[in-house]
């Protein structure tokens, strides 16, 4: 075992025995996939049954932690939900911080898998004492915030909870695992975790991890937090990811009312003020107001700014749920877009694939494709009625969206999946992808979907240094760096938005990695390490049925050009995406198909 | 884009003039680079050395020195064959040439099927160094050179030509606004007509500031503002144009570049370099 940062172990628990049992983790294994979303493929890998129901009972569902956390490291205090996805039928791996990664990693263990069925809606307990289920028929259809907080007071202190809402015991494809307020959000974890009979996790640490060089450790710490001060991260500590909204709608990379459009008319009433005020953006702005800022575990930068309409209740808000449940629904009242992020909160849904699917039925309905009239873009107590139907599953309507844009649009026919808004079945973020081409193709060959976690393509197409409407080779070379980074942060685990401060991002990884470890981890190492990660979550998707049309985008974004304020022509063909693709598969050393050859399925240690 | 005239009257080459901090030649070569989808090309005389280009222009040699601009024509289109059916040819030393006349031309071309040459007449003389060719004329110009024929008047002899007059190129009303007076087509031949073309204001262009570049500086605006050059319109509304800032033309590209011009009406956004989630 490496001399720091691991316990060499992971704990799988058979919720329908209620046994668990200890299962070595090989040292190679932790070296070649770190933590986090890379251990967690490799978990997935070896653990799941090939072409499992991911709701079924042979589909497991893992926290993986990672060797950073525990450290003073900032932003580290976090982990990776693995599992198959209900969404997708592949890989989906959601991030989170909280203290719940710290106390769950000092269980002593490096990750804690689920395998089964419990016989009732349980709550499963993990601490110095093992692992136990007790019921959880009192939590039934409680938010996971009520959860989190009745749990506490009854098991006492030091625990810390993941727990589900009322749609992921409802099955609903898209719902999430919450604690501390932060979300798995994406991919269906919830729906997995509902789909166990578990209504939440507790944790209590027990154990102490070793650091292999403390001294260096704590000198990196404290030179990150200098720098997590600095301009690299001012965006994000001063006005959070909602400057992005003004921002996207100058550049025509907005998407609203479905995709139908890349601006939004509505941006400066939702973003605060009119168009005179447009940079003030997103503090105290019109109607909405920012009461507090906030962080997760173990972070110096504080991301978190929490909004309040009049005497409404504090909720976080991002890009990523205003866009969802603002303009791609095309609603512009900041209260009612609060609201509904709230009401997402509380039933546990994934804001975004809530706000693209319900998208996606306000455009059935006005095309009459679906018989709902009051659902209307625009209309916030229908968003508000659609997200409390598919909560509840109350409705066939309700039941329909809960399922996804994907499945949804199969059911409903009439040439709607054209503009069903996902990749792989993953509703889209809030990313054009005519007016962002390297984004489009991160999109189109991301592991997990439609996605802007995993890969950060947008980065280059917002950088200048290549041109955004114009797709080519930067763009699959920029595409293949930032899922690299990606994959590396995501193990580690750090938080993207630190991403920024570093210079010599591989080779600054590698030595925290080798401070914590004592393995002498180097930069190039770790770019290999980012390709096995990216290779072995490619590898599992093949296995559980992923096609080459599948690495795609939506027909409507290829097919309906869009026209700039500047005059020009946004327009992304079918045949520039596949060009890309092409390029991208080369230089990830797939075939034109993409798929790896045997030696390099071999090489990932996967068997 | 024709960079190899003689200057003889201005007594310096033309294309290193410079330009609100930039030179006419990178100034004109941004314009160009700005409006087409297609490579800019620099056509220039054997051995002439040229200023600092912006990323991505390409430069072609003239065969010989001192025939003239049809040469540089067919220099010029020849080295956009298989690139581009059609293309805006202009000389370096018109410095208010406005991105509005260049698609305006462009887009006249090519919406006429039987048209190979837009020509502008503007401000009373045919302009055959501000006007829209089809690539493929690239033959017909290298066999007029060989013949001697060194005039484009030759070339438009023996092509199906349609001019435009001001008023056929004002019929777009965006051009119409921004360059009311054609100005796009003024070029600068002597040291006085320099002199009185560089003391004329920097355009009018609009500036707003977004997420922390607001905070940093001015209010969100939209600021009005004279500036040249993107990096000018940063100073205008004290924007230190640095690493974590980039600014978009017109909502449109993005650039970190200080030099890309801007021409009257042009809406410049400056915006953190980390933008996104
Ligand atoms: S920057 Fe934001 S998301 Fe990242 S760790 Fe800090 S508070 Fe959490």
């Amino acid at each position: 075992m490496p001399a720091g940062g691991y316990f060499g172990r992971a704990l799988v628990v058979d919720v329908t025995s209620g046994t668990s049992r200890s299962q070595p983790l090989p040292d190679g294994v932790l070296r070649g996939y770190i933590g986090g979303s890379g251990l967690g493929t490799w978990l997935l890998y070896q653990m799941g049954t090939p072409g499992a129901d991911p709701l079924g009972p042979a589909a497991p569902l893992a926290f993986v932690f990672s060797p950073l956390v525990g450290t003073p490291l900032t932003t580290s205090a976090k982990f990776a939900v693995v599992a198959k996805s209900p969404l997708t039928g592949m890989l989906t791996d959601a991030l989170a911080s909280s203290q719940f990664a710290i106390a769950g990693k000092l269980t002593g263990h490096d990750a804690i898998v689920i395998d089964g069925r419990a016989p009732e809606l349980s709550v499963l307990l993990v601490d110095g004492d093992g692992t136990r289920l007790i019921t959880a028929a009192h939590l039934t259809g409680l938010t996971a915030a009520d959860t989190d907080r009745r749990l506490r007071s009854e098991l006492g202190r030091g625990w810390r909870v993941a727990a589900i809402g009322p749609a992921g015991e409802r099955g609903v494809r898209y719902a999430t695992i919450s604690h501390d307020g932060r979300h798995a959000g994406r991919g269906g974890l919830g729906a997995v975790m509902g789909a166990k009979n578990l209504k939440a996790i507790a944790v209590r640490a027990a154990a102490k991890v070793a650091t292999a060089d403390p001294a260096a450790v704590l000198a990196a710490a404290r030179d990150l937090r200098e720098r997590s001060f600095g301009p690299a991260t001012a965006k994000y500590r001063e006005l959070g990811t909602l400057a992005n909204l003004l921002a996207f709608n100058a550049i025509s990379a907005l998407p609203s009312r479905n995709f139908q459009s890349a601006t939004f008319d509505g941006t400066a009433e939702l973003a605060g003020g009119a168009a005179g005020n447009a940079g003030g953006a997103a503090e105290d702005i019109d109607g909405m107001r920012r009461v507090a800022r906030s962080s997760c575990a173990s972070c110096t930068i504080g991301c978190e700014h929490i909004y309040r309409v009049g005497k409404g209740r504090k909720v976080r808000a991002e890009y990523e749920n205003v866009f969802a449940l603002g303009p791609m629904c095309g609603v512009s009242e900041p209260g009612a877009v609060l609201a509904a992020s709230a009401r997402c909160d509380d039933l546990g849904i994934d804001t975004i694939s809530a706000g693209g699917t319900i998208a996606w039925a306000m455009e059935c309905a006005q095309r009459g494709l679906i018989d709902a009239p009051w659902l209307r873009f625009g209309d916030a107590d229908a968003l508000l009625r659609a997200l409390d139907e598919i909560g509840a599953r109350s409705t066939p309507l309700g039941s329909l969206l809960a399922e996804g844009s994907r499945r949804a649009s199969a059911t409903v026919g009439g040439g709607s999946g054209a503009f069903a808004p996902h990749v792989k079945g993953l509703e889209m973020p809030g990313y054009e992808p005519r007016t962002l081409h390297a984004m489009a193709l991160g999109l189109a060959v991301n592991a997990r979907g439609a996605d802007h976690n995993r890969s950060g393509a947008y980065e280059a197409d917002l950088s200048g240094d290549l041109v955004r409407l114009d797709g080519g080779e930067a763009h699959v070379t920029a595409a293949v760096e930032t899922e690299d980074r990606a994959a590396v942060m995501d193990s580690l685990i750090l938080c993207k938005f630190l991403r920024g401060v570093f210079t010599d991002p591989f080779t600054e990884w590698a030595a925290l990695l080798s401070g914590v470890t004592g393995w002498d981890v180097t930069g190039r190492e770790l770019r290999d390490t980012a390709r096995r990660i990216v290779m072995a979550k490619r590898v599992y998707n093949i296995r559980e049925g992923w096609q080459p049309a599948d690495d795609w985008l939506p027909d409507r974004l290829l097919n309906e050009p869009l026209s700039l304020p500047s005059g020009r022509v946004a327009a992304l063909t079918a045949d520039r995406l596949r060009a890309m693709i092409g390029s991208y598969y080369a230089m990830r050393g797939l075939d034109p198909q993409g798929r790896p050859d045997r030696t390099a399925v071999d090489d990932l240690g996967l068997a | 884009m024709l960079a190899g005239g003689q200057s003889s009257r201005m007594g310096r080459p033309k294309s290193g003039l410079e330009w609100h901090g930039s030179t006419l030649l990178r100034r004109t070569a941004g314009i160009m680079a700005r409006v087409t989808s297609g490579p800019v090309v620099v056509v220039r005389a054997p051995g002439q050395g040229l200023p600092e280009l912006p990323e991505g222009v390409l430069v072609a040699d003239d065969p010989r020195e001192g025939r003239g601009p049809l040469q540089g024509i067919a220099a010029g289109l020849a080295a956009l064959s298989g690139r581009a059916e059609i293309a805006f040819v202009a000389s370096t030393d018109m410095p208010f040439l406005h991105p509005a006349f260049i698609r305006r031309v462009l887009g006249v071309l090519a919406q006429s099927e039987g048209t190979d040459v837009a020509l502008p007449v503007a401000r009373g003389y045919k302009q055959p160094l501000a006007a829209g060719y089809r690539v493929w004329l690239a033959e017909a110009a290298e066999r007029l050179v060989k013949e001697d024929r060194l005039r484009p008047a030759f070339l438009f002899e023996e092509s199906r030509v349609r001019t435009l007059d001001d008023a056929a190129l004002k019929q777009d009303p965006v051009l119409a606004a921004l360059d009311p007076d054609l100005d796009s087509v003024l070029n600068v031949n002597t040291p006085g007509d320099y002199a009185a073309a560089r003391a004329r204001p920097a355009p009018e262009v609009t500036v707003q500031l977004f997420g922390t570049v607001a905070k940093g500086g001015a209010s969100g605006g939209p600021h009005l503002v004279r500036a040249a050059t993107v990096g000018a319109a940063a100073d205008a509304v004290a924007v230190v144009f640095d690493r974590h800032v980039t600014a978009a033309l017109n909502g449109d590209q993005i650039t970190r570049d200080r030099m890309t011009p801007l021409a009257a009406g042009d809406t410049v956004f400056f915006l953190s370099a980390d933008a996104g989630g």
